[in-house]
């Protein structure tokens, strides 16, 4: 265990010694921290409901950044930093669940696929080939659609749009780790297919996953906040979510540009955030560039 | 394998593909059950509502099991026959819906793409060329904040910057919204609700009727949401050419073609750039499924009346004949322009044809 730590470590070491993944992980560290507040104690960081946004129906019109509201209101009479807060929460929660369990499913599929290859694989991959025959966009609304509009079947849709890409990382890494002599030994000392599975080939093959998740979770966020952008969110009005905050300020925005600025900037730090940090961990993980 | 055997392995191999993506349409339409699919397949205009209904269940064999139906349903889509869409922008069946609506954002995303290459690959060579230098710097993170941020916020920008009329009036040149400007229009008798006739390309059936300043004011229209979807696009593309180029820069051969003498200008242009360019090529196929996802946003945000503005309507307005047939268009535009990619990356390099 302490040499998996030791790893750890000097990964950690190196994505630090570099300025821009430095940077990219204290904007994703602050990112989690704000969600996990929203979660346990939101009034910590000036949140009243993490859940909901608080109209103020005796002032619609937003207004712009003040004192009072630092990021300004939007309609109708929402304190825009306090929705940004609570939305980071939702935003973040339903795109990591979308990379996590494309993580899965493609994982299962790839490892499989490439562990007995020949018509598994091929059977396997050809399923895999007609997910990625629509565009993702088009395709998540598609699944959405028949699914219904809820923030969950969004999850879903993307998930299903997002698994192929990592059943093809997958695939690729299987197929390397398989031939190395360790999973010879391994099988030679009599260990069946399921422990090497789990002790060999999966472990190795989850780390550049990680760091394509890494490089992928800003963009999830993006399309995530796009779907609802689009128009998802019809039931809840007064959802959190970065989204529906820019397109409920978008019939102001020419008065009142804060209301589509603010939550947008929200998504595009984060996304710079987790691209890089993500380009770091590539660098990190790269046995070429460790020593 | 020859040239020609390579084509013709790639096009059989269009059939398993075209056939998973009606399965999982199929798949699609019949996780909500049967309900709405009779409800697209029956025109209200037509009357005699139920003995529609019974004819669509009879003509979709929805009685059958569930791979017959498949089978019947498919017969119909190959036939054109995909149902009707009932939106605020039009009425109608679906194949006449996308003929309607496909040429505007065929030429929205030819034009993005053909610019996102035009741009993307040449900045890319320059700036791993330039390592490290200023130029190099900005394109960098210029990339960086196009892959980072969200395309329709970045079109919404750009309509803030050009609409704030009172804020900013040097800014105000170009139009924000819509096709064409509805003044200029309403005079045409040849357009009528987003639409223009006889093929339904605006900037091409404003030349068939001679009228220049509706070609013109179309060309305006554009301005804004090409640059959005190109911007948003051409990161991808400009990072792995960037990449790439910088990786084989650093080759041996690339060494040894130095250290013989060949000027760097030769060293760029015939040993670098043509191997750096092969892994770009494979992202291609990707970039068009991002340009084609990046039309449903920009047409949604410039009001750009196209494919992916329909798409948008019709998800809104539950109408499933329209999300089918967009989805449905969607995914052959996308197969056929990976094909097309594949037989072009045919002729490009040899060592495809194994």
């Amino acid at each position: 265990m302490s040499s998996r730590l030791n790893e750890l470590w000097l990964t950690l070491r190196i994505i630090l010694e570099n300025k821009s993944s430095a940077a990219g992980l204290i904007i994703v560290l602050a990112y989690v921290l704000i969600a996990i507040i929203d979660f346990v104690y939101p009034s910590l960081i000036g949140v009243h409901d993490a859940y909901a946004l608080i109209p103020n129906f005796s002032d619609t019109v937003p207004s712009p950044p003040s004192p009072a509201h630092i990021f300004g209101t939007t309609f109708p009479g929402v304190d825009l930093y306090q929705a940004i807060m609570a939305a980071i929460r939702v935003d973040l929660w339903y795109s990591l669940l979308v990379v996590l369990g494309g993580m899965v499913i493609g994982t299962v599929v790839g490892v499989f696929a490439a562990y007995y290859g020949g018509y598994v694989d091929e059977a396997l991959m050809r399923f895999t080939d007609i997910f990625l025959s629509i565009p993702y966009l088009p395709f998540a609304i598609a699944i959405a659609f028949f699914l219904g509009r809820e923030l969950n079947n969004i999850s879903i849709a993307l998930t299903l749009v997002w698994w192929p890409l990592y059943a093809r990382y997958a695939r690729g890494q299987t197929l390397s780790v398989k031939e190395n002599t360790y999973v010879e030994a391994a099988r030679a000392s009599g260990v069946g297919t399921p422990g090497i599975l789990a002790q060999h080939i999966v472990p190795n093959v989850l780390t550049p996953i990680f760091v394509q998740i890494s490089l992928d979770l800003g963009t999830v966020v993006q399309v995530f906040a796009g779907l609802v952008f689009i128009g998802f969110a019809t039931g809840n009005t007064l959802l959190p979510e970065l989204g529906t905050l820019i397109s409920d300020g978008f019939q102001y925005a020419v008065t009142a540009p804060w209301t589509i600025f603010f939550p947008g900037m929200a998504i595009l730090i984060f996304a710079i955030g987790m691209n890089l940090l993500g380009d770091g961990l590539r660098d990190a993980l790269d046995p070429k560039r460790r020593t | 394998m020859k040239l020609r055997y390579y084509i013709l392995r790639r096009l059989l191999f269009v059939i398993p593909t075209l056939l998973g993506l009606t399965i999982i349409v199929f798949v699609l339409i019949h996780v909500q059950g049967t309900t709405n699919l009779i409800g697209s397949y029956i025109n209200p205009r037509a009357g005699n509502i139920a003995g529609q209904e019974h004819a669509v269940i009879k003509l979709l064999h929805l009685n059958e099991p569930l791979p017959y139906q498949y089978l019947y349903w498919l017969w119909q889509i190959l036939h054109g026959n995909w149902g009707y869409t009932h939106t605020g922008i039009y009425s109608g069946p679906v194949t006449n819906a996308i003929l309607l609506f496909y040429p505007n954002s065929l030429v929205l995303a030819i034009i993005s793409f053909i610019l996102v290459t035009l741009i993307s690959i040449p900045l890319g060579v320059w700036s791993a060329v330039r390592r490290n230098s200023l130029g190099d710097h900005l394109t960098r993170v210029a990339s960086f904040i196009g892959y980072s941020m969200p395309i329709y916020w970045l079109g919404l920008l750009l309509i803030l910057v050009f609409a704030s009329n009172d804020v900013n009036p040097v800014l105000n040149i170009l139009p924000i919204s819509g096709t064409v400007s509805t003044t200029l229009i309403s005079s045409a008798s040849w357009y009528s609700r987003g639409i223009s006739y006889p093929t339904h390309l605006l900037l091409l059936d404003a030349l068939i009727h001679g009228r220049l300043d509706i070609f013109a004011n179309a060309l305006e229209h554009l301005v804004l949401p090409v640059a959005t979807l190109t911007y948003g696009t051409l990161a991808g593309i400009l990072r792995v050419t960037r990449s790439s180029m910088q990786d084989t820069l650093s080759q041996d051969y690339v060494r040894t073609a130095r250290a013989k003498g060949l000027p760097e200008s030769v060293v760029v242009k015939v040993h670098a750039r043509r191997n750096a360019l092969i892994p770009v090529t494979t992202l291609l196929g990707y970039t068009i499924a991002s340009l084609l996802g990046g039309v449903v946003l920009i047409e949604t945000v410039f009001n750009y009346i196209g494919l992916g503005y329909w798409t948008t309507q019709s998800f809104l307005s539950n109408d499933l004949g329209g999300v089918m047939g967009a989805t449905v268009i969607f995914g052959l535009t996308f197969v056929f322009a990976n094909l097309v990619v594949d037989v072009a990356y045919g002729f490009l390099d040899p060592r495809i044809r194994y």
